[in-house]
């Protein structure tokens, strides 16, 4: 893999691991613009990608994280 | 489109791709670049691609004339910058200035039919203008031929990672970039990435929570907080401009170079300067030398004696703080920058200052002084009108009476970005190394790890770029 090919594959698999750990932000980001259902495809896809996170326990850590950081500083997430 | 948002995400990885996959083709990949940056700008208000594009035709037009030694180019130079301002003017300023004259008519007996345009203020206008002006007085001055090509002048101009908050990159500093095709190579990969994680972590993080739970509060209503609250809020949005403003360059920076383009530094730790002049050479570095070169230089800066170089000084910062915006807040701000500059610049060729300048009980007055300053300019700036920054300060006089709500978390971020002025400047360039020695599941891990922690962290409210209003 050439330098250039190897930084943007880093690059995409950073992004990649984002959206695997917290994808609830891609789904609803998605959701918000596909009121004509031209994004039916990727939303479902990040439907999927959603789920397998949740069934491997990584989303649940992410948000687990995120609630406990929000406590220590006494930020209410409800 | 908002630097740390899903949409730039997505934008960005298809951008980087994209034009990385034209490099060979260069006339194409400008074209390309051209176009994804006018998306960027259309994303928030297409109607306004119009004054991107007039504002390249003039700045075009203007450089093919005043290169050379034609008749009257000092006459067109003149016209074209006049022609810049007035688009900046009409937008940002004309209702202000409506709003003086009617106050002033009023005050004598007066009522001229004068009605405020009302106008949407265009993201970006500000920079876009600086931009414009830079290109055609580089030309003028010798420092740069006059492109040819309209489309090298457009996305100069256009350019998305500088385009709404800068840094303010100069003509003859892109211009030549454009000239050929880049070399991934010569930007470090590892280096960028850290910068513009480093930019979100800042921005998400440290900016938004003091904004967020404490600043944004305070100055929306000073009267319920108390006096020890109130100090507190300025030297906390001090550190949120910082870590806002700094972060968005940091981006802009990272994001321009992973697409092989070089942008200048912005800011160099600017709350460990010693003097007012020594902030200005670390804070915004790019509107410093913007307006020492077009604007202090030509006034004659320093060159016809004392009473001239105050003048400049104080022409400059007014006009400086001006540009910020069309508030008398910006004006009081600019005002005083300019004054101290004047303090400064007679206090550095004074024998005191020769003789006991560099003593360290003089070098931690001049910190103290100097910081304890900028944070006092930063409440006029901050506050959103002259009568509640009169407010403000009368609360801190008088306490309100109110005890303090001084959150718990504006403490460590007060440290995390006080901590940030005393990082080595070439950190970020040793961790870059380290991670392209190391290489790719180096810079995954450390990218992956980063951005993690950063989304773990970032509260679910966000306060917007400060820049972005300017």
């Amino acid at each position: 893999m050439s330098p250039l090919l190897r930084r943007i594959f880093a690059l995409y698999v950073i992004l990649a691991v984002a959206v695997f750990a917290f994808p609830g932000g891609l789904v609803s980001w998605l959701d918000d613009r596909n009121r004509t259902g031209w994004l039916d495809a990727p939303l479902g896809l990040t439907r999927a990608i959603d789920a397998a996170s949740a069934a491997v326990g990584v989303k649940p850590v992410g948000q687990r994280l995120r609630k406990a950081f929000a406590r220590a500083i006494g930020e209410d997430e409800g | 489109m908002l630097f740390p948002t899903i949409e730039f995400g997505l934008f960005f990885a298809f951008a980087l791709a994209l034009v990385w996959s034209l490099n060979a083709h260069n006339l194409l990949k400008k074209w390309v670049l051209l176009g994804l940056s006018l998306f960027f700008y259309a994303a928030w208000d297409w109607r306004f691609l119009l004054l991107l594009l007039a504002s390249g035709a003039i700045s075009y037009l203007v450089g093919l004339y005043v290169e050379g030694d034609r008749p009257y180019r000092k006459a067109v130079l003149g016209l074209g910058v006049a022609l810049d301002l007035a688009i900046l003017g009409y937008f940002k300023y004309l209702d202000f200035f409506i709003a003086q004259a009617l106050t002033l008519a009023h005050q004598f007996g007066f009522d001229p039919p004068l009605a405020f345009v009302n106008v949407t203020l265009p993201v970006a206008i500000s920079f876009l203008t600086f931009h414009a002006i830079s290109y055609a007085i580089d030309v003028y001055r010798g420092r740069l031929k006059a492109s040819r090509s309209p489309l090298d002048i457009v996305l100069y101009i256009s350019f998305f990672p500088h385009l709404v908050a800068g840094p303010i990159v100069r003509a003859h500093e892109f211009l030549p970039q454009l000239a050929s095709a880049r070399r991934a190579e010569d930007f470090g990969f590892g280096e960028n990435l850290a910068l513009i994680l480093g930019g979100l972590l800042k921005k998400m993080v440290i900016a938004n929570y003091l904004a967020v739970r404490f600043v944004d509060p305070v100055f929306t209503d000073p009267s319920q907080f108390s006096r020890f609250d109130l100090v507190m809020a300025v030297y906390a949005y001090a550190i949120q401009i910082y870590a806002d403003f700094s972060a968005y360059t940091d981006i802009a920076i990272g994001a321009a170079a992973l697409l092989g383009y070089r942008f200048p530094q912005n800011f160099n730790q600017p709350y460990r300067a010693l003097g007012i002049g020594d902030f200005w050479r670390r804070w915004h570095m790019t509107l410093s030398a913007w307006l020492r070169d077009y604007l202090y230089i030509p006034l004659g800066g320093s060159r016809h004696g004392s009473l001239m170089t105050t003048r400049n000084l104080l022409l400059t910062m007014l006009l400086g703080g001006l540009w910020h915006g069309a508030n008398w807040t910006y004006l009081i701000w600019g005002a005083l920058h300019g004054g101290a500059l004047v303090v400064d610049h007679a206090y550095r060729r004074s024998a005191f200052y020769r003789d006991v300048g560099a003593k360290p009980w003089v070098l931690v007055l001049d910190w103290a002084a100097t910081f304890h300053f900028v944070c006092f300019c930063w409440l006029f700036f901050r506050a959103p009108s002259l009568d509640a920054a009169m407010q403000y300060l009368q609360g801190i006089v008088t306490d309100n009476g109110a005890a303090s709500t001084l959150p718990a978390i504006v403490w460590p971020l007060l440290a995390v970005g006080a901590l940030t002025q005393f990082v080595p400047p070439d950190s970020r360039f040793r961790l870059g190394e380290w991670l392209d020695a190391r290489g790719l599941p180096a810079q995954v891990g450390f990218g992956a790890a980063t951005l993690y922690t950063i989304v773990v962290m970032a509260p679910t409210a966000s306060a917007p770029f400060i820049y972005f209003q300017f």
